[in-house]
């Protein structure tokens, strides 16, 4: 790899700490021992079945005051941040194109994984995220309204633990409201991950490490599917599978992601309307400041008029 | 109407506040905006904080690695420092490797660091010419509001002074090496140097010396990012950088270091009650 | 493609052909169109194959590598996928115009192959925690007529299944190094198991309906395609073995969309399952081609037909 001469770096050779540790390797088995407890009770106090999307869940906009829209979101320990600019021109083209473009980064904290530090050139992950996510708001949009430009769209991952594109595309849709750019609908995601009969949903980094982890006995089925939904149109906009499994358990589990998704819906809204009542309380605010003012200035100019008539 | 009139006649707007003595935002010339300080919010890092100076917003994380040392410093370790300000964080900013606005930044905080003699490279040697310890400090601008060096001097001397140390066992015959993550010593900081940023913009008859000034205040004094920047550390100077912008006279140099002094003490406050919340917090 | 247009009643043409399962060049929605397959073309690669469907051309060669496996993966080996646009392939590729559309089908590549029941990366192991094979699979777009992905899996598949790896033999000397010692045979070597490797099939959704493998009129109809990889039978691929072991189902190793539309939940079902019978006709396709043109290798020397045909 060429030396980054644009930024500090670091030794070639350095490797975490945590290898050298007692308990770096688990086998497959630990691992999920760990995950579960007796109860069938996750980890963090969840039951299998539930998201992180009602008690875990915190959303706001116009966290960022360069940006058009902003949107914070934070699953538990997962945070992401993605900022909306306005329109521009789309850069080294000179085709007209009729439908307007999404340009969509994913970018990930250096210090937002557990297992490893993130280089800060993009990685494949980060590329393949970027995909999806464009893939995930592009029909949301209404792109013909700004034919030849584009609307950026930043996501950046603070903190990763699990789920972490469906907290991006919950976030970019979130800002791109903020934003107010025009949309069809309002966009949600919702990710879980598989291990042999069990759902994992809205799982974690370590219930995410394991699902794609290949287990031992041949058959199982494993992996993580991210689903993201326009829910009153009833339309899947975008749809992510990996690891191996059977079609009855993607037909099964579509049906959960399809409920995740609703239910994330009300969280956004409660999100846009808190920013709709702020918005025009600001306006009357600022509505009443401006006539105050021009009620002070006329009542000048009807001394000066007497003061004029007089002289 | 103040939208518009901002839009048309940029410079006059401008001017037409600072002849009044207030800036537009309301403050005074030399009055800061508020700090904001939280430490280890993030799980997935060693030591981490987020700083709020106004709008702008730093998060700094550091993790901990293990390499060899130089073989030319054998008895030294690592502190690497790194300013990353993705496009998210203010629309000057494009997607791709960093401008170079960044780049100089970069340097600005790391020179600030090194000069200041905070961290002593010794303390992160662990065996001399076998292992030492690699801190990477990474500080990530979410919100470029102007002021930057400020904030991200706070993040990083805030989580540096957070920072725990895991112990190693290092065997000399067989190159093993152990870690016992559960036995951690903090790293020692030596004193804290605090930087103060400055924007100077140019009345007819004089200069005007505006503290801890915001993106737009910034772009108004012809600069991007601050124009003059003071660091100390405990009392000390540990270097001022003028960049750009109108000539700096000799008594608003005093001025501004005395402001210097005073937010000095402020942001020791800050990271002091900060850290005792979190360890409150925890106990 | 550039420049392809359609009038309205075009596309509905397509599209009523589509909803009756008879496409307008004769097909069923879930045909393929013919294709033509040769393994071993090029000498220095450690397996080949050359794929032609239509008008795209895939060459795909694979290298073997002695490697170290990653720390958290001691006992298997590394697969890496490099596609590469060449720009004769279509006017859109010059410059870094292939870029894009080559790293979302390595990634496809990468994440099709990523379980266990997809391709097993323990047969790479040569050494646990110490030594192992790293393959590149090098992916050339040759020419671009539509239908990559389905292609490209196609083409490595058949590749991987022509390769050959020699054989090792490791030893664990003073100190932690390992010792490795090579036959003298170029032929001593062994063939990996691929039967389960996982083929893509590319459905492009036309009205309610989906389709395989579409021409670039029905291209032009549609705004979203599905890919969907699923893993293949080992019986078409080892048939002396076949009584040994049961049918397995075959499994979805990745599932993407593709383009600016969206599909109702119930259209992505039906896609999958249409994508499972046309992926099992294609893998029993592909076995049987593989296993003829293996015979005919051994009896004699092969004529190779190389590019010219």
């Amino acid at each position: 790899m060429p030396l980054d001469y644009r930024r500090f770096n670091g030794p070639d050779d350095s490797v975490s700490y945590k290898r050298f540790t007692d308990n770096y390797l688990k086998s497959y088995d630990e691992l999920y021992e760990e995950l579960i407890d007796k109860n069938s009770r996750r980890k963090d106090g969840r039951k299998l079945d539930e998201a992180r999307s009602m008690c875990m869940f915190f959303a706001r906009t116009d966290l960022i005051s360069q940006a058009k829209g902003s949107a914070y979101i934070e699953l538990k320990k997962t945070k992401v941040v993605c900022s909306v600019f306005d329109p521009r021109e789309i850069p080294h083209q000179n085709e007209f194109s009729q439908l307007g473009q999404l340009y969509c980064e994913v970018k990930f904290a250096p210090f937002s994984c557990v297992r490893q530090r993130r280089p800060h050139a993009p990685d494949a992950e980060e590329r393949a995220l970027s995909v999806a996510l464009r893939q995930a708001l592009e029909p949301a949009v209404c792109r013909h309204l700004f034919p030849n430009y584009q609307v950026d769209v930043f996501v950046y991952i603070l903190e990763h633990d699990g789920a972490c594109l469906a907290a991006a595309i919950n976030a970019a849709g979130l800002a791109l409201a903020n934003a107010s750019v025009p949309m069809y609908d309002i966009i949600t995601a919702c990710s879980l991950a598989i291990i042999g009969e069990k759902v994992f949903v809205d799982p974690t980094e370590a219930e995410e490490h394991l699902a794609i982890m290949s287990p031992d006995t041949e058959g199982t089925n494993h992996g993580i599917i991210t689903m993201s939904m326009m829910s009153e149109l009833k339309q899947v906009s975008d749809f992510m599978q990996i690891g191996s499994m059977d079609v009855q358990c993607v037909t099964k589990v579509m049906e959960i992601l399809e409920k995740e998704c609703e239910t994330i819906v009300p969280n956004i809204q409660k999100v846009l309307v808190l920013n709709v009542v702020q918005c025009f309380n600001q306006r009357k605010q600022l509505e009443a400041e401006a006539k105050e003012r021009e009620a002070a200035l006329n009542a000048k100019m009807e001394e000066w008029k007497k003061i004029l008539n007089a002289g | 109407m103040a939208e518009i009139y901002k839009l048309i006649h940029p410079l006059k707007y401008f001017t037409d506040y600072i002849s009044r003595e207030v800036r537009p935002d309301g403050r005074k010339f030399d009055e800061q905006r508020n700090i904001k300080l939280n430490v280890n919010s993030l799980k997935t890092a060693e030591a981490s904080a987020v700083v709020k100076c106004g709008n702008t917003t730093v998060v700094c994380g550091i993790q901990l690695e293990l390499a060899t040392p130089k073989a030319e410093e054998p008895d030294l370790g690592y502190l690497v420092t790194n300013l990353e300000l993705p496009a998210l964080c203010s629309p000057k900013y494009r997607p791709g490797p960093p401008s170079d606005h960044a780049q100089v930044t970069n340097y600005l905080v790391s020179d600030i660091i090194t000069n200041s003699k905070c961290i002593n490279l010794k303390d992160l040697c662990i065996v001399p010419d076998k292992l030492a310890w690699v801190l990477y400090c990474d500080i990530v601008c979410l919100d470029n509001d102007g002021s930057l060096v400020d904030a991200c001097i706070i993040a990083l001397m805030a989580s540096l002074k957070t920072l725990c140390l895991p112990s190693v066992t290092y065997d000399n015959d067989t190159e093993d090496i152990k870690v016992n993550a559960d036995i951690r010593t903090p790293l020692k900081v030596h004193g804290l140097p605090v930087a103060t940023s400055f924007a100077v913009y140019k009345l007819p008859d004089r200069n005007i010396l505006l503290t801890d000034p915001s993106a737009y205040e910034e772009e108004m004094c012809g600069g991007i990012g601050a124009n003059f920047i003071v660091c100390s550390n405990e009392g000390l100077l540990c270097g001022t950088q003028k960049f750009g912008g109108s000539n700096l006279l000799s008594d608003s140099q005093e001025e501004s270091l005395k402001i210097s002094r005073d937010r000095t003490n402020v942001v020791k406050k800050v990271i002091e009650t900060s850290i005792k919340n979190d360890n409150e917090f925890v106990s | 493609m550039a420049g392809l247009l359609l009038s309205p009643t075009e596309k509905v043409f397509i599209l009523h052909g589509v909803q009756d399962d008879y496409r307008s060049d004769g097909r069923s929605n879930i045909d393929y169109r013919p294709m033509e397959l040769e393994t071993d073309v090029v000498s220095h690669a450690s397996g080949s194959a050359r794929l032609r469907l239509a008008n795209t051309d895939i060459l795909v060669g694979v290298k073997t590598e002695i490697d170290v496996p990653k720390p958290d993966k001691p006992d298997c080996g590394k697969l890496e996928f490099f596609v590469d646009c060449s720009a004769n392939a279509t006017p859109e590729f010059e410059g870094r115009g292939g870029e894009q559309l080559a790293n979302s089908i390595s990634n496809m590549m990468q994440k099709a192959y990523h379980s266990s029941q997809a391709f097993n990366l323990k047969q790479l192991c040569i050494f646990e925690g110490k030594q192992c094979w790293k393959l590149y699979i090098d992916i050339l777009i040759l020419e671009c007529g539509g239908n990559l992905c389905d292609a490209v899996s196609l083409a490595v598949k058949a590749a991987l299944f022509n390769t050959r790896i020699p054989f090792v033999k490791a030893a664990l000397m003073d100190g932690g190094n390992i010792d490795l010692q090579l036959s003298d045979d170029p032929y001593d070597s062994k063939l990996l198991d691929v039967g389960s490797a996982p083929l893509l099939v590319t459905l492009c959704k036309i009205g309610d309906k989906c389709v395989v493998d579409p021409s670039a009129e029905e291209e032009n109809c549609s705004v979203i395609s599905l890919i969907v990889g699923l893993t293949g039978d080992r019986k078409y691929y080892y048939p002396k073995d076949a009584d040994k072991q049961q049918s397995v189902e075959s499994k979805c190793t990745t599932i993407g969309m593709n383009g600016p539309g969206s599909v109702a939940p119930k259209t992505l079902k039906d896609a999958i399952n249409q994508g499972i019978v046309a992926a099992k006709s294609l893998d029993e396709a592909l076995g049987q081609a593989l296993l003829k043109e293996r015979q005919q290798n051994i009896g004699i020397k092969k004529h190779s037909y190389g590019f010219l045909k």
